[in-house]
């Protein structure tokens, strides 16, 4: 996991996968938009949803928020593009949004991820791989916290010193 | 500033060396001091011993790489806002 890009890669992930879960864990009270009602727009996203997680179910969080379907287009694409294959695999993206799942004790979003992971391959060996290192990070997190420890491990890695992409160099 | 005196690793007893060598040799890095969390698990060895080995079974490389896992454990505790 060298070098910054998989980094940004992962930070994306992370981040879509919170707003997504935030909006799933707190937004019942709009009501799920049905799409039978919706314009053209909702239907379109909802069809891209479905294809996207190989499923008949579109995930809590965008029913909510497709009562704005442009924004709810937008959020979409940001996702969409967070999870593809990239330099992180889908894979492993499903198994890192997870993590933030249970580590934000979101139940839809745990739900979520883990069905992913075990349709793109992922054993439950695998699963509890994933589990246990959120579970024991959960736990040195707090401990850190409680003693109030000064990070001292971040020279450990080599600074990346290639541009932005596109950029010039540094 | 730490709740607690970290103490040296000159301060341990044996049985904490042993841990202190695991840590230098799981993060291929030689610390000036063993880390912080290293220190504080080698405080208690009934809790350390088991809670690291724990965290040494979840990392090991199995579906996932072991660096897939660190950056698992990057995004928890920066979920838990964690600093450390």
């Amino acid at each position: 996991m060298t070098g910054d890009a998989v980094w940004y890669e992962a930070a994306q992930v992370v981040g879509i996968t919170n707003a997504l879960n935030v909006a799933a864990d707190t937004l019942g009270a709009l009501g799920a938009v049905d799409e039978a009602d919706g314009p053209a727009e909702t239907r379109a996203l909802f069809a891209e949803l479905r294809d996207f997680y190989g499923s008949d179910d579109v995930p809590q969080g965008f029913r909510f928020i497709a009562h704005d379907p442009l924004y709810a287009a937008d959020v979409w694409a940001a996702a969409r593009h967070a999870f593809s294959d990239n330099r992180l695999a889908r894979r492993f993206k499903e198994a890192l949004a997870f993590a933030v799942s249970v580590s934000t004790r979101c139940a839809s979003g745990a739900t979520l991820h883990l069905s992913q992971m075990r349709r793109l391959g992922v054993s439950p060996r695998g699963v509890m791989e994933i589990v246990g290192v959120t579970q024991m990070f959960s736990s040195y997190t707090k401990i850190a916290d409680t003693l109030q420890l000064e990070p001292d491990m971040g020279d450990i890695a080599p600074e990346d010193a290639s541009p932005a992409p596109g950029g010039p160099p540094h | 500033m730490p709740t607690v005196r970290l103490r040296a690793a000159a301060e341990y007893p044996p049985a904490a060396q042993k841990l202190f060598e695991l840590s230098r040799s799981w993060f291929n890095h030689d610390f000036a001091e063993p880390p912080a969390m290293s220190r504080v698990m080698a405080w208690d060895l009934e809790f350390g011993g088991p809670h690291g080995r724990a965290m040494k079974r979840a990392m090991a490389p199995g579906e996932f790489t072991r660096g897939e896992k660190e950056m698992v454990a990057a995004a928890v505790s920066g979920i838990n806002a964690c600093e450390y």
